[in-house]
């Protein structure tokens, strides 16, 4: 009698002495495996060690367990409250322009009947940019001396102050250099996800007598809903750890305005080498991240996108 | 004795500054004398502390000579220095030509030693030094009017006080248009703030610890915080009432953008780094000529001039013929004909450190325009500044990063109104104490593990 399929899969996974069995696949792929866990678990067990412990660079590296302490230290310390804080509304500003006007580019470039790959690459440009190099552009431009934007909004008296000397100017300054670079890329994602709306259904709503604006909230929007929420995913993750511009452009200030937890991070690791401290607060991010991601990633589930 | 080390190489991490380039341009010559390759990696001074730290934390050594900025460095990494008094006195290696003496001895006070006398770890290799630099033209042209207006002469001498300067700035903000604004300072949010608040700081009373040697020899345990009192209260508040009348991008300006805005004529004054005249005298520059020099003025107490110098050390954690091959880059760069060739290099170079090289005939007479060495027209502001009644020298303790940080971030937040001078003054006193006891539990705390 010839066995089932399921029962030849099932003896398929029961190996001869009882044991599990690994595949040829795995076994092909656990040195692979093996390298990408020494790579990344043994970095992140070293922190979570560091982060228990006062890590001191005088006279060589040594370690004094600390117990909680730098934990603790972390939910009281004002400066990293304030930097989430700052992070948070930073992260929700960029984020969010980015998705608005990354939709609206990516639905104005999918009408376009020609110069569309044209259009498209001088879109995409900013995002082919190092951010390092995204923040010394804005330093220059936006410089009080002989930056172009200053100049322009000097003369015309939209803004007389210095842009990156003032606190509320010089945070939407480092977030409107953000969303320069990363709206393209939001755009792009989009724009591929615009492409596989179904034709004919289009096509059917507008013999049905559906305007533009109809077919795009009951057509278009709900087809594209799952791959924007994987840009947004995307996005989140990078916005989180936006390090670069800030610490180019202002340093975090002035008045700490645009000090982000990415900045004080870094203070705190490489400014003042504490490294317990701020293996705790690098820690507190990965949270974070995680917490981002499984938001994003539990939406994707409920809409049937993600298993 | 010269040739002993042939063949070994050595890496120098710098500070990307005019006496680097000085050295890296003219490095040929200490190869030829030596036969000692020498690498030299040049970074912006917050990238050169990550790298001289991680490598001395390592125990590496892989960074034979470093640039040890006295407090970023020096402090915090002193035990890592070697002891350069045991190379100085080898009889098999050359020795610091003209003597330690030659040096200026409140630069080797404050770049070459931390906490023991006896215990020499660098030699004095640049000296910038903040002076007043102002617009002579300007100054000339409305000399007269000034005068009237104000009440007394605004020509800028030793006598002049910081309130005089605020009137001056505020004199050309109302009455002068071919220039935007009296005054600009270095005020980002980073270091420079801490340089350029420190200067009034200082001529106000204040200080940041009640400590006579914070300064020169430094300390791990300096006391407490004294940013608290009235003198630096009051300071504080004319800092704040000064930069309310200055140039808006000064909260947005470092020192390099500070004197790019001087050379592009957006102020007519500022508190700067004398090393600056090289640039603003050169013959592409718009102000070539116009610029004056004097000390920085007084304030209730002093006049008080910010010393930004550094040593070079070497890295104790090297292999001792590394280090003794480093001994020989030392002695060589930091020797008077070294820094004279910096000094006249094309491609920059600084102010010696080496008070010898002030009494030559040619550098005397560079000291008066026009001069072909123009960093020498600022030596009447910079020798009385590095007088040890008018030295500016911030503590040199280990924890003078977090301490740094702490005070250009108060200083920032209460110019941008964040907070009052009373507010942001306590607040880095806090912050002072709270690092120092960090810092203190890390020096005296046994370590459970060993070196990693």
């Amino acid at each position: 009698m010839a066995a089932t399929p399921a029962a030849e899969n099932q003896s398929r996974r029961q190996p001869k002495n009882g044991g599990p069995r690994i595949s040829l696949e795995m076994k092909m792929l656990l040195p692979v495996l093996f390298l990408l866990a020494l790579l990344s678990l043994f970095p992140f067990l070293y922190i979570i060690f560091m982060s228990f412990n006062t890590v001191s660079m005088i006279g060589g590296i040594s370690f004094d367990f600390a117990g909680l302490d730098n934990w603790t230290r972390m939910f009281t310390d004002e400066v990293v409250g304030a930097a989430w804080l700052r992070g948070i509304l930073y992260f929700l500003a960029t984020v969010g322009l980015e998705l608005v006007l990354g939709i609206g580019m990516a639905l104005l470039v999918h009408e376009l009947v020609w110069g569309k790959n044209l259009a498209l690459s001088l879109l995409l440009l900013p995002m082919f940019m190092a951010p390092v190099i995204v923040g010394l552009l804005g330093r220059f431009l936006t410089d009080g001396t002989y930056g172009l934007y200053a100049w322009f909004l000097n003369t015309t008296g939209v803004f007389q102050q210095d842009i990156l000397g003032t606190p509320s100017s010089a945070l939407l300054a480092v977030i409107l250099m953000d969303v320069w670079e990363w709206t393209p890329l939001i755009m792009l994602i989009v724009l591929a996800g615009l492409s596989s709306v179904d034709q004919a259904t289009l096509e059917a709503a507008k013999v049905d007598g559906a305007g533009y604006w109809q077919r795009l909230r009951h057509v278009v929007v709900p087809a594209v809903s799952g791959i924007v929420v994987v840009a947004l995913l995307i996005r989140s993750m990078d916005a989180i750890r936006y390090f670069d511009v800030i610490f180019i452009t202002t340093n975090g200030g002035p008045g700490n305005a645009t000090k982000i937890i990415p900045i004080r991070l870094y203070e705190t690791a490489f400014r003042f080498f504490d490294l317990g401290y701020a293996a705790a607060i690098g820690l507190g991010m990965l949270a974070f991240s995680i917490l981002v991601a499984n938001a994003f990633v539990a939406i994707l589930k409920r809409r049937g996108l993600a298993r | 004795m010269w040739r002993q080390f042939e063949g070994t190489t050595l890496n120098f991490i710098s500070e990307n500054t005019a006496p680097t380039v000085a050295i890296a341009a003219n490095l040929d010559k200490f190869m030829e004398l030596t036969g000692i390759q020498v690498n030299i990696l040049q970074l912006e001074l917050g990238a050169l502390v990550q790298k001289a730290a991680l490598d001395i934390g390592s125990g590496e050594g892989s960074y034979q000579v470093l640039y040890a900025d006295p407090y970023q460095i020096l402090a915090p990494y002193h035990e890592a220095m070697a002891d350069l008094n045991a190379f100085d006195g080898d009889e098999n290696l050359p020795s610091i030509d003209r003597g330690i003496g030659d040096f200026i001895p409140t630069q080797l006070a404050a770049a070459g030693r931390f906490e023991n006398e006896e215990r020499l770890i660098g030699l004095p290799y640049d000296c910038p030094t903040m002076i007043w630099m102002y617009r002579k033209d300007l100054f000339e042209k409305y000399g007269d009017r000034m005068s009237q207006d104000l009440g007394f002469d605004p020509t800028p001498t030793d006598n002049s006080t910081w309130e005089q300067y605020y009137r001056i700035a505020d004199w050309f903000n109302e009455n002068v248009d071919e220039i935007p604004y009296g005054t600009g300072h270095q005020a980002r949010q980073y270091d420079s703030l801490m340089c350029d608040f420190s200067n009034i700081l200082w001529s106000y009373g204040g200080d940041y610890f009640d400590n006579e040697t914070v300064g020169t020899l430094g300390t791990v345990d300096p006391g407490p915080c004294v940013l608290d009192s009235p003198e630096a209260l009051e300071a504080a508040a004319f800092y704040k009432k000064l930069l309310g009348i200055a140039h808006p991008g000064s909260t947005a300006w470092d020192w390099n953008a500070l004197d790019e805005a001087f050379r592009a004529e957006q102020v007519a004054m500022a508190p700067n780094w004398h090393e600056f005249a090289a640039g603003d005298e050169a013959p592409e520059s718009a102000i070539r000529g116009k610029v004056g020099y004097a000390r920085l003025p007084r304030g209730p107490v002093k006049s008080t001039s910010m010393w930004g110098g550094t040593g070079l050390s070497i890295n104790g954690e090297s292999p001792i013929r590394e280090q003794k091959a480093a001994w020989l880059f030392l002695v060589w760069a930091t020797s008077p004909e070294t820094m004279l060739m910096g000094l006249k290099s094309e491609v920059g170079g600084g102010t010696p450190t080496r008070g010898s090289l002030y009494e030559l005939p040619e550098v005397k007479k560079a000291m008066e325009p026009p001069s072909d060495l123009p960093n020498m027209l600022t030596y009447d502001a910079v020798s009385k500044a590095w007088d040890p009644e008018n030295i500016g020298l911030r503590p040199k303790i280990p924890s003078w990063n977090e301490c740094d940080t702490a005070i250009y971030t108060e200083v920032s937040r209460m110019l941008v109104g964040d907070k009052s001078p009373e507010q942001a003054m306590q607040t880095a006193k806090r912050y002072f104490d709270e690092a120092q006891s960090r810092v203190k539990t890390l020096a005296s705390g046994p370590a459970t593990s060993g070196r990693a």
